[in-house]
């Protein structure tokens, strides 16, 4: 059972409050990913659960232990890091054993053991190079192979997609995944990527400024962002938020009249996801204005209409043409999840 | 035609350099081989011998017992200052202590104190642990002289090593002993040698000290060679011979080691 619980934790640097004081339970086995922009403390947090970085105030609990003195080596995990960390002037063999070596197993053992692990990661005809041998998705591999040749109670992961193209980003998150099914450790993975946070977690916690703004499943965080901030982050095109006011059950903004469900209020911001808007022909429809650009993704376009100072972006059928400037008309579909927020502190109103 | 000319200029230049460096040491090694008549002669052509050699070696120049102490002082020292220094220079490097900096530039500033203002002080000293006259007394001084120093350069190397792979090893289960073996030390490897050869050579071309502290038991190579000016004159011919015993280990050393020295540099460069 390794459960981490962190108990009121903060992390200061001098004055910086790099952390402030909060708590968060990671469950035995579940994958949960720390999300947030550049600079907002998911490393930080992760690092403090590594023993890489030292607690102000609070507790890690590992399985039930405190660990805060412990240092990185007693903490029984393993760590992905976004350069990798390899060993430069190791093999690769020398690199994924190093752990092994490090505990005191068996030469046999750990032979086997490494040709074991190198076949999982399909790195066992490159047992013998040396890291500034390999490619960067290979680098990738090792490490991950380093990490999971111990079987650990945790695995944190430190962006370890981001230095990896594109194309191979997709097939190591797919490669991740998997592995996570089939050794079924609990993991933390910190990503700045929304796409790799759907895909991979079982939880996300949404990071802002040090703080965690919400913690969910992907599908909840996606379907009922806690504010205006996780609104915005989640979701590849961005949910089209409206600035606006609402009078008599019906929200108005530029070009845009949709009934919503609040009675009356000044100062806020409308939510709709592109993929829960329809284009249509109907000039009565609830968002008009004139089309401003159209981006054919392959299996859609994206029409962006404006409207004054706000615009709107709507995921319709590929095939969808029409000329820029025209004049253009959105309707949320039947069912469509729609968002309301207060403007001035962000929250969700409804 | 002036692309030309400044190529010509340059390459006449380098060669006057060359000429102005490389003279004295050529004169050393043809005067070396040359017979004590030949010794004044800038003539390139001469019978030449090894005479001198055997000379400087047997009495009453005993240049053999002067070599072993050079070596036995240098290696030592080395031996000595290169570990401790290594281990300085990461903490240095790597613990962010308060007082860090104000300590890091007291070690450096030793190096700013002029070595006649100290050598008397030291000679009071091993006077007194009647050390004088000790390979020991040279080892301790010549610590005294190159850690600093050593400790500055291996931290430059030591800087610009990510700390990735150290916390991958801490994770993996290392001690921060055994990261130091494990991952900086191999890492900082060529940054270790180039700071050991200069370390070398700093030691193995000390003068001033030996010359005050030895006598005749511990007295090195470079002190040897003042012993060639007698009442007879500069035996020019014994000394260049000598110059060529003190010259060519460092040579050796500097060919073998070329590729690490260069890349040391290098390395220690950027960062």
């Amino acid at each position: 059972m390794a459960e981490v619980r962190l108990v009121d934790i903060e992390k200061k640097y001098g004055n910086f409050l790099a952390v402030p004081k909060q708590s968060l339970t990671i469950h035995d086995g579940e994958f949960l990913v720390l999300l947030g922009p550049s600079g907002c403390g998911k490393t930080t947090t992760m690092r403090m659960i590594a023993g890489l970085e030292d607690i102000t105030s609070g507790d890690i609990m590992i399985k039930g232990e405190r660990v805060n003195d412990k240092p990185p080596k007693d903490r029984d995990i393993a760590m992905v890091f976004q350069n990798y960390g390899l060993y430069p002037h190791m093999t690769v063999r020398q690199n994924i054993e190093y752990p092994l070596k490090l505990r005191g197993m068996s030469k046999v053992d750990r032979k086997a053991r490494v040709q074991e692990t190198a076949e999982k990661v399909e790195l066992d005809a490159l047992l013998e190079r040396r890291p500034s041998e390999l490619s960067g998705g290979q680098r990738q591999r090792v490490a991950l192979a380093r990490a999971i040749v111990r079987t650990p109670s945790i695995f944190l992961m430190d962006e370890p997609l981001s230095n990896l193209d594109a194309k191979l980003r997709v097939t190591m998150r797919a490669e991740l995944k998997h592995l996570h099914h089939e050794l079924g450790v609990t993991t933390v993975y910190v990503t700045h990527d929304q796409m790799e946070a759907m895909t991979l977690a079982t939880r996300v916690a949404v990071m802002r400024d040090g703080k965690i703004v919400q913690l969910d499943t992907p599908k909840k965080i996606y379907a009922e962002p806690a504010d205006l901030f996780v609104a915005g982050f989640i979701g590849s095109p961005s949910m089209n938020l409206i600035d606006g006011a609402v009078q008599s059950g019906v929200f108005r903004a530029d070009g845009v009249e949709l009934p919503v469900d609040l009675a009356g209020c000044k100062g806020v911001v409308l939510g709709i996801r592109p993929e829960e808007l329809d284009i249509t022909e109907d000039a009565g429809a609830a968002i008009s204005g004139k089309l401003y650009a159209l981006e054919l993704t392959g299996e859609s376009t994206l029409v962006t209409l404006r409207n004054g100072p706000s615009s709107v972006c709507a995921r319709g059928h590929a095939d969808f043409e029409a000329e820029i400037n025209s004049p253009c008309h959105l309707a949320p579909k039947d069912g469509a999840r729609i968002h309301l927020f207060d403007r001035a502190t962000g929250e969700r109103l409804r | 035609m002036r692309k030309t000319l400044a190529y010509l200029g340059e390459r006449a230049l380098l060669a006057l350099i060359s000429f102005v460096v490389l003279f004295p040491i050529a004169w050393m090694f043809l005067t070396a081989f040359k017979q004590p008549r030949d010794a004044y002669s800038l003539s390139l052509i001469f019978e030449p011998t090894v005479q001198n050699f055997v000379t400087v070696f047997s009495e009453p120049w005993n240049l053999g017992s002067m070599v072993l102490n050079s070596v036995i002082v240098a290696t030592v020292t080395v031996a000595i200052a290169v570990p401790c220094a290594a281990l300085a220079a990461y903490s240095f490097s790597r613990f962010r202590v308060k007082g860090r900096k104000f300590l890091f530039f007291l070690i450096l500033s030793t190096q700013f104190i002029p070595a006649v203002v100290i050598v008397l002080p030291f000679f009071l000293m091993f006077r007194q642990l009647d050390l004088l006259d000790t390979r020991i007394a040279l080892i301790i001084v010549n610590l005294a002289i190159v850690t600093p120093f050593v400790i500055w350069m291996i931290k430059g190397f030591i800087d610009a090593i990510p700390t990735d792979s150290e916390e991958a090893a801490m994770i993996d289960g290392a001690s921060r002993l055994r990261v130091i073996k494990d991952i900086v030390m191999p890492m900082a490897a060529p940054g270790i040698m180039t700071s050991s050869i200069f370390c070398f050579i700093l030691t193995w071309n000390e003068f001033l000290f030996a010359l005050i502290l030895s006598r005749r038991d511990a007295v090195t190579l470079p002190v040897g060679l003042v012993s060639f000016r007698t009442e007879r004159g500069d035996l020019w011919e014994l000394m260049s011979a000598a110059g060529v015993m003190i010259t060519v280990p460092i040579f050796i050393m500097a060919l073998f080691i070329q590729k690490h020295f260069t890349r040391g540099m290098t390395a220690g460069a950027v960062k």
